[in-house]
């Protein structure tokens, strides 16, 4: 415990030291063409003594056509959360490097790609390859991907494999996508992958789909439809009558017009999560149709994507009144599939069509001079997977005193109704931060969760963390939590991670070059 | 002791980047890109550069305080525009959200590029983990300077730096 409290302290010396010297006279330059950042994020959990260290260091070069780099990872110790450990309580390694070739320009052009490397088709029906740190994803492919364009075409063929929930890299997917773009009026799409699993005489799994990206006037279309086919499944499941086992349709519709904008979305998401055999990695993350928020507790009860399982809409609508006051609302359903459908046949269940997700949301800014902004939101939802309806009303006050320095309130509440067990509680978050450009920003976050378990009885619970936020020098930002925070999902794009409560330090450094 | 070791290394070597000013650091190459922009049209970075400064602006439409820089990098981009100055705005709204980019943009009335990097493929060269995140490249296509995230008063900088850039 004594040395934990010695190097915290040796490590935030070191960190506010540097603000001392960061506008003296420099005795280096990085070497032409050199690229560096590094990500440190550190934790201490006092409360199960739990401590996680996560670095990512990442040196890239470019010289005129060739570009090469690689991103060394030290977890020591790891997130003891078996999804993002992957087994290894203590990893160092570096596990992503590639080597580029850049040949051409826009109009007549070839990449070639060895090494790790990350690639999406369309909108990621079939192929999403990406690494987000905020969710703990990567699903980096390691083999060799090759681009090529010429008048409007677009040409993209790869081969990799990506790491499963042990960091073993088995199955081998192939893939490509061709799409033209030499047309004002439409473009055009087509994808093909197909997984070749690690196990001797079984089946590929193979999909396909063709898009289609119209334009007229103010209106703007996207229409994708892909089908998926396994031999085995299809032998098993349906005797050979079927050529599918599963498909996909994904479209949207925009209109703008002035001030005013609509877009309406429509998704068909059955038996098509595109998964390695042992169905640890998923290849594909289709668009979710749930909208993203940036308040604490409309993200409380999420839904994830189900790519397997799903039939929904969304629509959003923005209307600008005034250079002062604009409005955003957001509709949308999610429901389960009939049993009719290839993901109830091919795991041979019969559920009735259910609701998934139902939510509604809008929101009012207002800037009612050139200092004073309010913003009023009020979300609703009803999520299948914890059972919950939601009522979450939201008030932002933001004060300009001057041309660097603004407080910012928010107060958040929300009604919960467990559907399950019929219990209601509530949740206030205050949420209070001052903000002074370019470098420094401090913020006291609170909140308090009322439950009723008995008639007369009533159990509240407090979290409470104060953050600083700091800039040093010119290309380092750090970031320092102290105090306790609820448990809750982080959810990007319908992928979600459960962040545990926790109670102690967490201190953030990102750094580039 | 090990670990304490590392920690010490990284914070170490964080800081003497950090100590690094702008003007040491002038001169670094902008990586090349080749985005679509709201038309479906290929944006070549090496064929923006040469005429004046650049700013490179990622955001995303779920990020309050991107839209809120953005409506300061508009009003920049409206003064200096004539002067060679050219703003280049990339989306990093993935699959989720791409569908909201171009009604956001069209009902707020903007008129600079807005560029798709829907797999983040050009924010990762650029070393933007978290939105928004600013670059400014010089009329070479130099990085001179970057910066994390949004407050009312970061333009104040971006426009001082924009105004030397124009005159040299």
């Amino acid at each position: 415990m004594k040395t934990t409290v010695y190097y915290h302290i040796i490590i935030l010396i070191i960190i506010f030291s540097s603000t001392l010297y960061s506008q003296s006279d420099s005795w280096f330059l990085l070497p032409d063409g050199l690229g560096i950042s590094n990500q440190l994020e550190y934790s201490y959990n006092i409360d199960n003594k739990i401590e996680i260290f996560e670095n990512w260091l990442t040196l890239d070069y470019n010289k005129n056509i060739f570009n090469a780099g690689l991103r060394f990872e030290a977890f020591q110790p790891n997130d003891p959360d078996p999804s993002i450990s992957r087994g290894k309580v203590r990893y160092a390694d570096i596990a992503y490097k590639y080597f580029a070739v850049d040949i051409g320009d826009i109009e007549q052009g070839i990449s070639i790609t060895a090494g790790n490397f990350y690639e999406l088709f369309g909108r990621g029906m079939i192929l999403k390859s990406y690494e987000d740190r905020n969710i703990r994803i990567d699903n980096n492919l390691l083999g060799v991907k090759v681009k090529a364009n010429y008048m409007g075409f677009l040409l993209s063929a790869l081969t990799g494999s990506a790491s499963n929930a042990v960091n073993e890299r088995k199955d081998i997917l192939h893939a490509a996508d061709l799409s033209y773009n030499g047309l004002d009026f439409v473009k055009l799409g087509t994808t093909f992958a197909s997984n070749k699993p690690d196990i001797e005489n079984m089946a590929r799994t193979t999909l396909a789909s063709f898009r289609i990206q119209p334009s007229y006037w103010n209106f703007d279309g996207y229409a994708e439809y892909a089908f998926k086919s396994n031999k085995d499944i299809q032998s098993q499941v349906f005797n050979n009558d079927k050529w599918k086992i599963g498909e996909a349709f994904y479209g949207s519709l925009i209109f703008y017009y002035d001030m005013f904008s609509i877009v309406g979305e429509y998704k068909h998401y059955d038996n098509f999560a595109f998964t390695s055999n042992d169905g640890t990695i998923f290849y594909n993350t289709s668009p979710s149709l749930r909208k993203e928020y940036t308040y604490q507790l409309l993200n409380r009860h999420p839904s994830p994507l189900d790519q397997s399982n799903e039939d929904g809409f969304a629509v959003e609508v923005n209307y600008n009144i005034s250079d002062e006051t604009s409005l955003t609302t957001n509709y949308g359903v999610t429901k389960t599939l009939p049993t009719s459908s290839y993901f109830q046949r091919v795991n041979n269940i019969s559920i009735p069509v259910s609701t998934q997700l139902q939510e509604f949301y809008f929101q009012a800014t207002h800037n009612w001079n050139e200092s004073f902004t309010t913003i009023v939101a009020f979300g609703y939802n009803e999520e299948l997977s914890t059972n919950t309806k939601n009522i979450t009303p939201i008030l932002e006050n933001k004060f300009y005193f001057d041309d660097i320095n603004t407080i910012k309130v928010v107060l958040e509440h929300q009604q919960t109704e467990n559907l399950t067990t019929s219990e209601k509680y509530y949740d206030d978050v205050i949420g209070i931060e001052y903000l002074r450009s370019p470098g420094f920003n401090v913020s006291l976050v609170t909140e308090i969760q009322t439950k009723e378990p008995e008639q007369g009885r009533i159990v509240r619970k407090l979290w409470s963390f104060i953050q600083f936020g700091y800039k040093l020098g010119n290309h380092s930002d750090l970031s320092l939590l102290i105090g306790s925070r609820q448990a809750g999902n982080i959810c990007i794009g319908g992928i979600c991670r459960f962040e545990p409560a926790f109670q102690g330090i967490e201190l953030k450094l990102l750094t580039r070059l | 002791m090990r670990l304490s070791l590392i920690i010490i290394c990284i914070a170490l070597f964080s800081t003497f980047i950090s100590a690094q000013s702008e003007e040491d650091l002038k001169g670094r190459k902008a990586p090349n890109f080749k985005l679509t922009d709201l038309n479906g049209k290929f944006v070549e970075l090496n064929k923006e550069t040469g005429n004046g400064p650049i700013l490179l602006s990622f955001w995303a439409t779920w990020c309050k305080p991107c839209l809120e820089e953005m409506s300061e990098f508009n009003r920049i981009y409206s003064q200096y525009k004539d002067k060679g100055f050219k703003l280049l705005a990339i989306s990093t709204d993935a699959e989720k959200t791409v569908a909201k980019v171009k009604p956001y943009i069209k009902s707020k009335g903007y008129d600079f590029p807005v560029l798709f990097d829907t797999n983040s493929d050009v924010a990762r060269k650029y070393y933007a983990q978290q939105m928004p995140y600013t670059v400014m490249l010089d009329k070479n296509g130099n990085i001179v300077y970057s910066h994390l995230g949004y407050m009312k008063g970061d333009e104040i900088k971006v426009e001082k730096l924009l105004l030397e850039l124009l005159e040299k």
